[in-house]
């Protein structure tokens, strides 16, 4: 070879042989680029999956940009290369590289993991593997990177201890500054990796897990997460932005070349959410509810129309009806944008005549389908689950929607849920046989042609800091069964009837409630060749199944087993401002099928309002 | 009013497809605030035409764009606006005012030339001279050829009459290195198109060479007129 620099191999040689190698360039719009010197700090902002993927996560946007803002601080991004492209990195002995300089990232002083799904672990292992940086945080030496990582799945994130260096719990923004200004102070005094690790265990909101010792009990349950040093927490809390009026939000994102899963900008209008759903982390992890002003959201839509060029705006939360004004904020948005042919797009409806109302006058254009999120079949199962939306609700609101002309709706269901009976499963078919029967008795001529209902259904998955953290998930077998089951009773041409692999989302219940002996099974399963387990193509059960019998533990021990309410959970120690005391009412009121209201309405006294002195909760 | 630009895709985004690069040029101009003209209708969409796609992996000093203006602006101010707002490797290098009937950039090219840069071990520049000279001298080089009109199937056509000129840049780089730059003038457009990557794959069979680092750049695009090629640019 005759090649003198890494960098031009990589691109004349290597980006010629994959598929879309636009996903490696990393000269987009609005991407930074610095004259290195040796005072930065350089982070390696890695998302455990594809491109598309990756570069459509808000998050990332925000941070990227937040620490490029800071002169010494030089972030550039890292996704998993596709298989080809890893197969030729492999081939051709180059290491994982950072999009920007394209210089290997083992050289690095952070090498950060932002972790939104269970499914990516294994491309954590195989993108640090690739990078050259060894798997187990106890083998780094000083000059090697940080591993650190952050995002949702850092609540419970103790199946990955062994190869994370530290977590940063909660919101990122202010969190990441702090940890960067320990990183310049520890650099001045030439002290070694766990100098460092001390220093950051002081900055609330980062786990250190080496600092802990995790004691088991004969049956294999947690005895107790114990602190190794006095001067180490106890307790782990999780870091919020108290207010969101002036909390930072870039004034430019990155524009890819190529098409990726959200091309637009998302515009974040409050974060948390009230409505107390049962099964949903989402909705208790980032609590508290915070509204951004809308003043404020168009200052920021209008910077980034600017320093974007992107056509559509879509607004951006857990929950946008829940948006206080949402009416006052899309009338200023559609009259400043309509002239400038932006569009504006409204995710996470709940649908009823306000948001249809809305979104007619919204998407004036395109009549796309509409989606509702029933998630249950019955009125009981709803109510265990507290999704505060009933029969006659829905069957209204697809009716006003057939009305204007929508033909094709999209429900969304789960099975598996605590406490359903096939009767339960039998309401899913009979709901969208409702659902059809309301699109008949539409007069012909004014609904829309040709209508398709489609019934998407996942299984439940228990995930840590709900109340139903302590139910076991049904079987593989018995999801699978009544997969099955509803498959046949769907039967109906106006209908299609799509569902998860259950394996799938058995391994998601074990990670997600997992502790740190996972951790050998994630490196095993990595052995084996696993990776990218959320893609169908790759995601490989047999050797799954291998990782664990080799490891000698048993799933089902954390997929499929009631918890006692006693027991010590592997997240104990992680405070993320809900109270277990709280999740446990809860479950009883589930247990009994009671609803909790919406907690703005009264406050339910989930603990979060007590995170932060003086309260967080308006 | 309406404009045609001549631009630049460089190294930076040689890998970006044509699909892409006709994305990138739209949130440019709206970066930019150019008067762009949309078409009517429910779903209006800028009014914008490209050249020839070039293949993923080319670079090109000579790519063309047309745009549909609803206000007057002048070509330059076009320019000079744009490229504050386009990426890397993308540089409006000039721009002319179309008239009313003027056909589109993709209509009217039909010769394209390109330099190949190639690093080939064990070879010379008065050897590689020769050979490129054997290679032309074949009554006919037999490759198989996509075809666009019939689904993309391959059969097996005779180049040769498609390489107006093959030549090598002598003195310009690194002899030691291995590296050569060839340049090439082939048709080019809808009447008979031939890209440089099959001449290359051909010259390659041919010498036996072991070819790597190629990097194309398309130089020129042409367009006939009163028997003789002119610059696209040129051809108001």
């Amino acid at each position: 070879m005759i090649h003198n620099d890494t960098k031009d191999y990589l691109y004349d040689e290597i980006l010629p042989r994959v598929e879309k190698p636009g996903r490696y360039i990393g000269t987009e719009w609005n991407s930074i680029h610095k004259d290195l010197d040796d005072s930065h700090i350089r982070f390696a902002f890695c998302f455990p999956d594809v491109y598309e993927v990756g570069m459509s996560h808000l998050g990332m946007k925000i941070l990227y940009h937040l620490l490029n803002d800071q002169e010494d601080i030089y972030c550039e991004r890292v996704f998993a290369p596709w298989t080809d492209m890893e197969a030729e990195l492999r081939k051709s002995g180059n290491k994982l590289f950072a999009l920007e300089s394209r210089d290997a990232i083992d050289a690095f002083d952070f090498v950060g993991f932002t972790l939104q799904y269970e499914m990516s672990y294994t491309n954590i292992l195989n993108m640090l593997d690739l990078a050259g940086i060894p798997l187990q945080a106890t083998d780094r030496k000083k000059g090697q990177p940080f591993v650190v990582a952050g995002g949702p799945c850092a609540y419970n994130a103790e199946p990955l201890c062994d190869f994370v260096d530290f977590f940063m719990l909660g919101e990122g923004e202010e969190i990441i500054l702090e940890v960067m200004e320990a990183y310049r102070q520890w650099k001045r005094t030439d002290g070694d990796r766990e100098d460092y690790l001390r220093l950051v265990a002081k900055i609330k909101g980062v786990y250190v897990p080496a600092f802990y010792d995790v004691a088991y009990n004969e049956d294999g349950t947690v005895r107790q997460v114990a602190p190794k040093r006095a001067d180490i927490p106890p307790k782990i809390r999780k870091r919020v932005i108290k207010n969101l009026k002036g909390a930072y939000f870039p004034d430019k994102i990155i524009v890819p070349f190529i098409d990726i899963v959200h091309d637009r900008i998302m515009l974040e209008i409050f974060r948390g959410c009230t409505r107390g759903c049962r099964f949903c982390q989402a909705g208790m992890i980032y609590r508290p509810v915070r509204e951004r002003e809308v003043d404020e959201l168009v200052e920021i839509a209008d910077r980034l129309i600017e320093s974007s060029g992107y056509e559509e705006v879509s607004l951006s939360s857990l929950s946008t009806s829940d948006f206080s004004k949402l009416n006052e904020l899309v009338e200023k948005l559609m009259s400043k944008y309509e002239s400038k042919k932006v569009s504006l797009s409204l995710p996470s409806l709940r649908i009823d005549s306000f948001s249809l109302k809305l979104v007619r006058e919204v998407q004036k254009v395109r009549k796309s389908g509409l989606t509702f999120a029933p998630e249950a079949g019955t009125q009981r199962m709803r109510d265990v689950i507290n999704k505060g939306v009933d029969e006659e609700d829905l069957i209204q609101s697809a009716g006003a929607a057939f009305e204007t002309g929508y033909n094709s709706l999209k429900l969304y269901f789960m099975i598996g849920l605590p406490t359903e009976t096939m009767e339960d499963v039998q309401g899913i078919a009979d709901l969208a046989f409702k659902v059809v029967d309301r699109y008949y008795e539409v007069p012909k001529q004014q609904r829309g042609k040709g209508l398709n209902v489609t019934v998407s259904v996942s299984s439940f998955v228990p995930k840590p800091f709900t109340p139903f953290q302590w139910e076991p998930q049904d079987t593989v077998e018995q999801l699978a069964q009544k997969q099955r089951y509803l498959q046949k009773a769907i039967k109906k041409k106006q209908v299609t009837y799509n569902w998860h692999e259950p394996d799938v989302s058995y391994l998601e219940a074990v990670f997600a409630r997992g502790d740190r002996r996972l951790g050998k099974v994630l490196n095993r399963a990595w052995e084996l060749g696993c990776k990218f387990d959320g893609w169908d193509q790759y995601f490989k059960m047999d050797l799954w199944m291998q990782a664990f019998r080799d490891c000698g533990i048993d799933p089902s021990f954390y997929a499929n087993r009631r918890r006692e309410i006693e027991e010590v959970l592997p997240w104990d120690h992680i405070d993320v401002g809900i109270t277990k005391k709280y999740l446990r009412s809860e479950m009883k009121k589930a247990q009994k099928g009671e609803l909790t209201r919406d907690c703005r309405v009264v406050c339910t006294g989930c603990g979060i309002n007590l995170l932060e002195e003086g309260g967080v909760c308006k | 009013m309406q404009i045609r630009l001549k631009f630049t895709k460089g190294e930076e985004v040689k890998y970006i497809s044509h699909l892409d690069l006709m994305r990138t040029f739209q949130r440019a101009i709206r970066r930019a605030d150019i008067p762009i003209a949309y078409s009517s209708g429910f779903n209006p969409h800028q009014e914008i035409s490209f050249g020839a796609p070039l293949a993923l992996g080319t670079s090109s000093s000579a790519e063309y764009v047309d745009i549909k203006l609803a206000k007057q602006m002048e070509p330059a101010e076009v320019s000079e606006r744009l490229n504050k707002s386009l990426p890397q490797g993308i540089r409006i290098s000039g721009g002319i005012i179309l008239s009313e009937n003027a056909k589109s950039a993709m209509a009217i090219v039909t010769h394209a030339r390109y330099t190949v840069r190639m690093l080939i071990p064990d070879t010379g520049e008065e050897r590689l001279q020769q050979d490129i000279q054997r290679f032309l001298e074949q009554k006919a080089i037999l490759v198989m050829k996509k075809q666009p009109k019939k689904d993309f199937e391959l059969k097996e056509t005779d180049i040769r009459p498609m390489i107006i000129g093959m030549k090598l840049i002598p003195g310009i780089s690194g002899e030691g290195k291995g590296e050569y730059l060839i340049n090439c003038l082939l048709q080019s457009g809808s009447k008979a198109n031939l890209k440089p990557e099959l001449l290359i794959g051909a010259f390659r069979e041919f010498t036996g060479y072991e070819v790597s680092g190629i990097r194309i750049n398309r130089e020129a695009v042409y367009a006939e007129k009163d028997g003789k090629l002119v610059e696209l640019l040129d051809h108001k």
